[in-house]
């Protein structure tokens, strides 16, 4: 694959894609290259996100660090540090409780549950379909009302700490996380109806996006995106972390691969996570305190180097962390899933309309605040057509290259 | 993971095209050494062995040892369906960091190669994205400046 | 119409004077409509305030409603802790929006930089690239203080206090 310069011609019409833009709350700036109402090529263009977090963790000690990954994404900050500090749980060789474990995954379904509920409601907003987002994002605040009860704070938590939680539950806030889990569970249930029986969204979503098995192999996708396309990938059930070896679930998949399918296995994962979370709350395991003493965690970590992966809501997430003895890591290296599923799909929106654009977009769940670290111009050309030069001297005048800035 | 090597593994070190160190990465993944000009061959063998369905590359993580005057180059690579991880590590000179791009062969490493550059300034040769400021401020591009090195100073 | 272009003109000029900032309060008062623009934050903030404009929370009440581009913009929400690349965007959005025109910082980041702080490519502070109104700490701000910051900023409005200086 080699990249040609494009010399781009007065006939396909370009038109830039953010980095502002009123449905995406995230800058990234898509360019799209339409003949007529179909995309030819789409490239994409980051790095308004870049804040440099693996230079800035070299600088601060491995516990200001738990603090600092947590806001590599705030969507999925419980994932982040989990993996972070599951690393350093490596390096120390020093584990949590079956209770921390087990709280950990709640926690972490919990937020599963509300970042898959965000990208649902995000969805029907770009498809138009408003009062459907704005009831999900109602339900959306019982799930935030128990992570709130659970961990301490609605988004940025800080819950994990090396060798187990923060804070425990008490018998009072496992009553109160029952009820709220009661609650949200049948509106999950009958927005997956609505997804799955709507016209409206059926039309925007079927068919659209098609990604088969091959090629979410190929392009290397993660997540919920590879899972829509038939490939059992998820890090929960191979790498069996904290306690998904002892809690059951299933792993969601479907064949369709389109955009509609990966919106149904995130409904579907969000059912089987309120599952989850439930068995974890009601088979708690009471083998002491899961709350580490912070004062008396060792302070110097012996050298070596862990590599952690982790399943986050957009799929598998891995940190390598290097320690030299020092109190300050030698090397932290995050990759993120986002960071796959977005600059490796460019080639997706190929053929389809203009329209179909933030839709096909919106399906991978773009986190850019994930993949900040890199910025990547796609070198896949997609069909590019190939324009007569006699077009181009005398008939090419109908179609004007015009800017739009959405 | 404790169990058997992987076949296709099995066959790189039978070939000699990589070597099995005694050191893991925790928990307990598996490091092989292999010298730098060598990498086209390995993952060329390892698509005719298990075909673009059976493995993928996860990531690719560049390290500086000043006092070595080395940069570590790893490739972490998940074989499929069982999900291991296995490191494939190499070692290229501080001053002159260059090694063959596997963007052809392998496309998904594109960002992990573009990034190691921009960061780090490894040189994967035949790789035509590679730019510097991809995402690292114009200022520190003037400056040239590699933000990930120790000595950067930023 | 028949009015003389001497008269026109006066009545364009002092229409001007009347939407130069810091003197056209009552035109955003009563229904402010707001662009949230993300400068490199961790999404926290983001979602944040995105719950704030549903009707858990109803901004409704207050007029407040998201714009649909930045041209129709009354109220900036910036949030993130400004990379050196997102500043120049954030520089143009801001000169693109129409007069009278505000700016919230909403989080930590956007305030001082936060935990980025010390990154080499980040500003550290909303206020070094364009004027800041209000400020919401928190990291992130529950959606209700959001909402308080943006009634605060009416509340100043009124007020007739003097803007900041650019």
């Amino acid at each position: 694959m080699t990249i040609s310069k494009i010399i781009e011609v007065p006939y396909a019409l370009e038109i830039p894609v953010g980095p502002q833009h009123p449905a995406l709350h995230e800058p990234v700036l898509l360019k799209a290259y339409a003949d007529g109402e179909e995309v030819v090529r789409v490239d994409i263009y980051t790095g308004y996100n870049h804040r440099g977090i693996e230079k800035l963790t070299e600088k601060n000690t491995f516990y200001r660090n738990i603090f600092i990954v947590a806001r590599v994404c705030g969507i999925c900050n419980l994932v982040h540090a989990n993996c972070y500090v599951r690393a350093l749980e490596e390096l120390l060789e020093k584990y949590p409780n079956d209770r921390a474990r087990y709280l950990r995954v709640l926690a972490m379904e919990l937020e599963r549950v509300h970042s898959h509920m965000l990208i649902n409601a995000v969805m029907a907003e770009i498809i138009g379909f408003d009062s459907l987002f704005m009831n999900i994002m109602r339900d959306r605040e019982y799930v935030m009302k128990a992570k709130e009860v659970l961990t301490g704070n609605r988004v940025l938590s800080d819950y994990l700490m090396v060798g187990g939680v923060r804070r425990d539950v008490d018998s009072v806030k496992k009553d109160r996380l029952l009820k709220l889990i009661d609650r949200v569970l049948p509106r999950v249930k009958y927005y997956r109806r609505v997804f799955m029986e709507d016209d409206t969204l059926l039309k925007r979503m079927v068919g659209v996006g098609v990604v088969s098995k091959t090629d979410a192999l190929r392009m290397s996708l993660v997540g919920p995106p590879a899972r829509a396309s038939g490939v059992k990938i998820d890090v929960r059930s191979s790498e069996k972390y904290d306690a998904y070896d002892e809690i059951p679930f299933n792993v969601v998949t479907r064949k369709e691969g389109d955009v509609w399918a990966r919106m149904m296995v995130r409904w579907d994962e969000a059912i089987e996570s309120l599952n989850m979370a439930r068995y974890a709350l009601e088979h708690l395991p009471s083998d002491g305190n899961p709350v580490p003493d912070e004062r008396r965690l060792p302070r110097r970590f012996p050298p070596g180097e862990a590599y952690t992966r982790v399943e986050a809501p957009r799929g598998e997430l891995t940190y390598y962390v290097m320690s030299d003895g020092k109190p300050k890591p030698y090397r932290v290296k995050i990759r993120t899933p986002s960071f796959i599923n977005i600059i490796n799909t460019a080639s997706v929106y190929v053929g389809y309309t203009v329209a179909d654009l933030p839709v096909i977009l919106v399906s991978w769940d773009p986190c850019i605040s994930c993949m900040e670290r890199v910025t990547v111009i796609d070198p896949r050309t997609g069909e590019k057509r190939k324009v007569p030069v006699k077009e181009l001297a005398g008939g090419g005048s109908r179609r004007v290259s015009q800017r739009y800035s959405l | 993971m404790n169990g058997e090597e992987h076949p296709v593994v099995k066959l790189l070190v039978d070939k000699g095209l990589i070597e099995p160190s005694s050191e893991r990465v925790k928990p307990n993944r598996r490091i092989y050494t292999f010298k730098p000009e060598r990498i086209r061959e390995i993952i060329s063998t390892m698509i005719n062995n298990l075909g673009h369905d059976y493995f993928y590359i996860s990531t690719v993580i560049g390290t500086d040892f000043p006092d070595k005057k080395l940069i570590r180059l790893d490739y972490y690579i998940v074989l499929l369906p069982g999900e291991e991880t296995i490191v494939l590590r190499t070692w290229l000179p501080r001053d002159n960091p260059v090694i063959d791009s596997i963007l052809d062969i392998y496309p998904g490493v594109l960002n992990a190669e573009c990034e190691t550059y921009d960061l780090l300034g490894v040189v994967f040769k035949g790789n035509p994205a590679l730019k510097r400021g991809f995402f690292v401020p114009s200022d520190l591009v003037e400056k040239n400046i590699y933000s990930l090195r120790k000595d950067s100073g930023v | 119409m028949t009015s003389n272009p001497a008269d026109a003109g006066e009545k364009t000029s002092s229409n001007n004077k009347v939407i130069e900032k810091g003197d056209g309060y009552s035109i955003i008062r009563r229904s402010p409509w707001i662009v949230h623009f993300n400068t490199g934050a961790c999404n926290g903030c983001d979602i944040e305030v995105l719950a704030a404009i549903t009707p858990h929370y109803d901004p409704e009440r207050f007029g407040v409603k998201l714009a649909p581009s930045i041209r129709h913009g009354d109220i900036l929400i910036i949030t993130g802790a400004v990379t050196k690349k997102a500043a120049e965007r954030l520089k143009r959005l801001y000169e693109q929006m129409p007069s009278p025109k505000y700016v919230i910082a909403v989080g930590a980041c956007a305030i001082s930089g936060g935990v980025f702080h010390n990154s080499y490519s980040v500003l550290a502070g909303a206020d070094k690239v364009v004027p800041v109104d209000m400020y919401v700490p928190g990291c992130p701000p529950r959606p209700e203080a959001i909402l308080q910051g943006i009634v605060k900023l009416l509340e100043k409005i009124g007020r007739k206090e003097p803007p900041p200086k650019e």
